[in-house]
């Protein structure tokens, strides 16, 4: 997509060299960061992350968790009261030194998208192309900004005011804008978050195809599940101000590393059972079960193990009882009652519907290994 | 003579479309109606222009006599204009975006000029500088003479700007605390400083708010005729008024031009506001925080006061004190005041309950039966804020003495009411509509399936909801009756004294004391009414 219909001013130049986007890859290294608002907790507290140059990392948390704090620390929007945060492995803040967020060259998406409302998008998008240092001519300015429309895909727009777009719309303008100065980091701070349910999925689909193309050390902040794992190439899982585990979706899936972080990211049942075999395997009521961190689970008397609706396996029976059918179309969820007067919850292919009030079998999937933690007294 | 209120509103309103009510019935009397209104409003300026062309005879002759008095009045509008531009969009940002100690003392502090009318505002300098006044005195203490001479373009250009900054002030205030954080931030994302964020992101998001207020203080000034007859500046307000009986001609010929001149400048306002439209969206709660000032607290907070001092602190304490050696000598007493005062409150109540009376049908023509017809009867109230007072008092004074049909209007109140309902209609406009607005369609269509007698029903379900709506619109009003000054002196009956006459002719006569004491009274209830009206809500607001 990129160059396909601005390429012939710069004649035969491979496609790669007729990039406009060249970002210089940078990465972010976050040591200790604090930030504190006046008469409130802190909203970050002691928070470390290393982001590799060129990667996409998410911030996943609930409201409040401290993430877009974060965020703003790294743009410079927020001064940490502790901690350093370097760029390309230079420092931006710590106690001693502070760049100012202009000169950091990141740049950064908002949730609203922040278009300037009196400028053309043409406008919006050379906006930081005339900011301080930069000396681009006015014909490389235009075709920049050509280029980049092209890239977000809305030639021909470039002459509408921000108004008259849609909120999709807006949101590529506003992606376009920051990509423009070619920033070493790029932010979204819950950039999607302000669009209809159906235009996000799109949106965010475009999105991840246009970072993906360019390349540049993205960091973004949600408070969705879905839209971290489809996204980033790791997340990092924030709670209360401080970063709970940072992984690559399929190993926060697989193997979250604290019982909060195996529920808030996909759905769990925790079911109980007793280790055996140096942690290796665990019994439980709906059957025994391989264990991926043994270790963890060692010679403890009691634990509960992470089980995915999906590794229930149901079939009709006498053990339990479905109490709820949600129908999705590509699959089935279940919610059954144990004969303990426990839930769990299941989730099926469609072919074999069941219906509720049907008695029922469960059985576990032992084709992969689970997660498992030591019961405490005061845990449920 | 317009109103705080109507900075937010007026200006906005002139270009405001509404969605079409549900309730779409057969055709009423409503339209018609709302349309004889609007033509009612529009009726004297007409006349003013039907009356100069018709006066042609003699137009080669008082041609001549009009290009030197517009100048005057076109300078000092600029003048103003812009002085106040600059200092009510600065004032604006400190008291809302920085953190200046006691902003949000300032923020109410800086608006209280308003509560002067200038013409009390000129009164209180000249007092204050005269041998004896506080000024005079004070600046005689640290050892500077006071100017001897406070008369003409300067002086007027200082008193109008120390009265009317808080037009342009109000609005950005608004506008800058709607804006969102992101647009700024944004800015500084993409390599602004600070400063160039303000200059190329905020400024332009700023514009219509600026030039709103700045249109009013224009149209404000280009009325104003008070202040400038007593500071000695020679407007053409004060060709109108000192023509009006000697040369008609002229003062019609002049009548017409101001009225021009007011047309034009809303049009070019219309024109410059530009092709944003205001972003309606909320602002995003909480993440701003306020730019630091530094040492520039000192001379921030310094600004402020001087402001405060010149707009509000030493007229007060001017008229004050001229007021007080009047009583402590018996020559005053606040007896005096006591007719002035009820007179002054009768005839702003009634202004306001007609003005009610008269706007809301078009308020609800234009809300619930939208359409060409409705929004050209709008037009017409609204651009009656545009017209200077003493243009439409000057079109009724002659219509009452030429037509024979009007002439028992003569010198009677109605006359005086009439001009003031034309004047300060459209103050009345926009909070009418919210009024109206503010009842439902649900409650509407369920009141009729409960309430079938329509009267009942307006009486038991729209009256009560409309009636704060109301109350505001008629506030404003009387706000603006009570400051008014030339139409009252134009059209009054003879022996009639409201509060503004009194300081007016306390004056004429060289009588400080009186003057003062009236002014203060003056200052009083009309400070009462703006807290009311203004103050209040702009907290509740925030």
């Amino acid at each position: 997509m990129v160059g396909s219909t601005v390429g012939n001013t710069r004649g035969a130049l491979p496609p790669a060299r007729r990039r406009v986007i060249r970002p210089s890859l940078a990465s972010v290294a976050l040591d200790s960061v604090t930030v504190d608002y006046p008469g409130a907790p802190s909203a970050v507290d002691n928070a470390s992350l290393d982001i590799d140059a060129g990667s996409i990392v998410a911030l996943l948390g609930p409201s409040g968790c401290g993430k877009t704090s974060l965020l703003r620390s790294i743009a410079g929007l927020e001064r940490p009261v502790a901690g350093s945060v370097s760029i390309g492995g230079s420092v931006m803040s710590s106690a001693s030194t502070w760049v100012k967020p202009e000169r950091r060259s990141v740049g950064m998406v908002f949730q609203d998208g922040a278009l300037f409302p009196h400028l053309t998008v043409n406008e919006n998008i050379a906006f930081g192309l005339k900011a301080t240092g930069d000396r681009t001519s006015r014909s490389e300015r235009t075709a920049r900004v050509e280029e980049l429309l092209t890239l977000v895909d809305l030639d021909g727009l470039g002459d509408r005011l921000p108004d008259t777009l849609s909120g999709g719309q807006q949101q590529r303008v506003a992606l376009a804008r920051s990509l423009a100065p070619n920033p070493s980091v790029l932010l979204l701070d819950e950039p999607f978050s302000a669009l209809d349910a159906g235009l996000r999925v799109q949106v965010r689909a475009d999105v991840a195809k246009i970072l993906r193309e360019v390349g540049v050390t993205s960091i973004f902040v949600t408070h969705d599940q879905d839209e971290a794992f489809v996204l980033g190439d790791r997340v990092a899982v924030m709670r209360n101000g401080t970063i709970e585990q940072m992984a690559s979706p399929d190993e926060l899936y697989r193997s979250p590393t604290s019982r909060w972080v195996a529920s808030f990211v996909g759905e769990a049942n925790f079911v109980s059972g007793t280790p055996s075999d140096g942690g290796r395997q665990v019994a439980t009521s709906l059957g025994s079960v391989s264990i991926d961190n043994a270790d963890d689970i060692a010679g403890a008397g009691a634990v509960s193990v992470v089980i995915r609706p999906e590794q229930v396996e149901i079939a009709p029976g006498d053990d339990a009882e479905i109490t709820a059918v949600e129908y999705y179309g590509h699959d089935v969820r279940y919610e059954v009652r144990l004969s303990d007067g426990s839930s769990i919850s299941a989730r099926t292919h469609p072919d074999r519907l069941l219906e509720r009030g049907q008695r029922v079998d469960l059985a576990l999937d032992t084709s992969t290994k689970a997660t498992a933690f030591v019961t405490h007294a005061d845990a449920p | 003579m317009t109103d705080p209120a109507a900075a937010f509103t007026a200006p906005a309103r002139l270009g405001g479309s509404r969605a079409a009510s549900r309730l779409q019935r057969a055709p009423s009397l409503l339209t018609p109606l709302a349309l004889a209104i609007g033509a009612g409003f529009a009726f004297p300026a007409a006349f003013v222009v039907w009356r100069t062309i018709r006066l042609e005879a003699s137009f080669s002759e008082t041609i001549g006599e009009i290009p030197g008095p517009l100048w005057r009045t076109v300078q000092l509008a600029v003048l103003v204009s812009a002085s106040t531009a600059c200092l009510g969009t600065l004032l604006a940002w400190v008291t809302t975006r920085t953190d200046l100690p006691l902003r949000s003392m300032w923020r109410i502090v800086l608006v209280l000029p308003l509560v002067l009318p200038s013409f009390v505002g000129a009164t209180a300098f000249i007092a204050g500088l005269a041998p004896g006044g506080v000024i005079h005195d004070g600046l005689d203490l640290i050892g500077i003479d006071a100017p001897r001479r406070f008369r003409g373009l300067g002086a007027s250009w200082f008193v109008l700007t120390a009265f009317t900054y808080p037009y342009v002030m109000l609005p950005v205030s608004g506008r800058l605390a709607n804006l969102r954080a992101s647009h700024e931030e944004s800015a500084r994302m993409l390599g602004c400083t600070q400063r160039q964020a303000f200059l190329r992101v905020t400024l332009p998001e700023l514009r219509p708010a600026i030039l709103g207020g700045s249109l009013l203080v224009f149209l404000y000034t280009l009325s104003e005729f008070g202040a400038v007859q007593l500071l000695g500046y020679d407007t053409l307000t004060r060709v109108i008024f000192a023509t009006r009986l000697s040369d008609r001609a002229l003062s019609f010929a002049s009548a017409t031009v101001l009225l021009a001149l007011a047309v034009a400048v809303v049009v070019a306002e219309r024109r410059l506001r530009g092709r944003s439209t205001p972003d309606r969206r909320a602002a995003a709660a909480g993440t701003r925080r306020p730019t630091e000032l530094g040492w520039r607290k000192v001379p921030a907070t310094l600004t402020c006061a001087t402001v405060a001092a010149i707009g509000i602190a030493v007229p007060v304490i001017s008229l004050g004190v001229w007021a007080r050696r009047g009583l402590a000598a018996n020559r005053v007493s606040f007896g005096d005041l006591v007719d002035p005062a009820i007179t002054t409150a009768t005839v702003a109540t009634i202004t306001a309950l007609v003005t009610v009376i008269v706007v809301l049908p078009v308020a609800l023509a234009t809300t619930r039966r939208p359409g060409l017809g409705p929004n050209v009867a709008a037009g017409f109230v609204v651009g009656g804020f545009a017209i200077p007072g003493l243009v439409i008092a000057l079109s009724l004074a002659v219509l009452a003495l030429n037509v024979s049909a009007f002439g028992f209007l003569y010198q009677t109140l109605p006359l005086l009411i009439i001009a003031y309902v034309v004047h300060f209609g459209s103050q009345t406009l926009t909070s009418a509509e919210q009024a109206v607005r503010a009842v439902p369609d649900a409650v509407r269509e369920q009141s009729q399936l409960l309430e079938p007698n329509a009267l009942r029903r307006a009486v038991r379900v729209d009256l009560p909801i409309m009636r704060p709506g109301l109350l505001a619109g008629g506030g404003l009003v009387m706000l603006a009756t009570l400051k008014e000054l030339p139409a009252t002196l134009l059209l009054a009956p003879n022996d009639f004294s409201t509060l503004a006459t009194e300081v007016w002719s306390g004056l004429e006569e060289g009588f400080y004391a009186a003057a003062g004491l009236a002014s203060l009274t003056l200052i009083a209830v009309s400070g009462a009414l703006t807290w009311l009206l203004v103050l209040r809500r702009m907290d509740s607001a925030a």
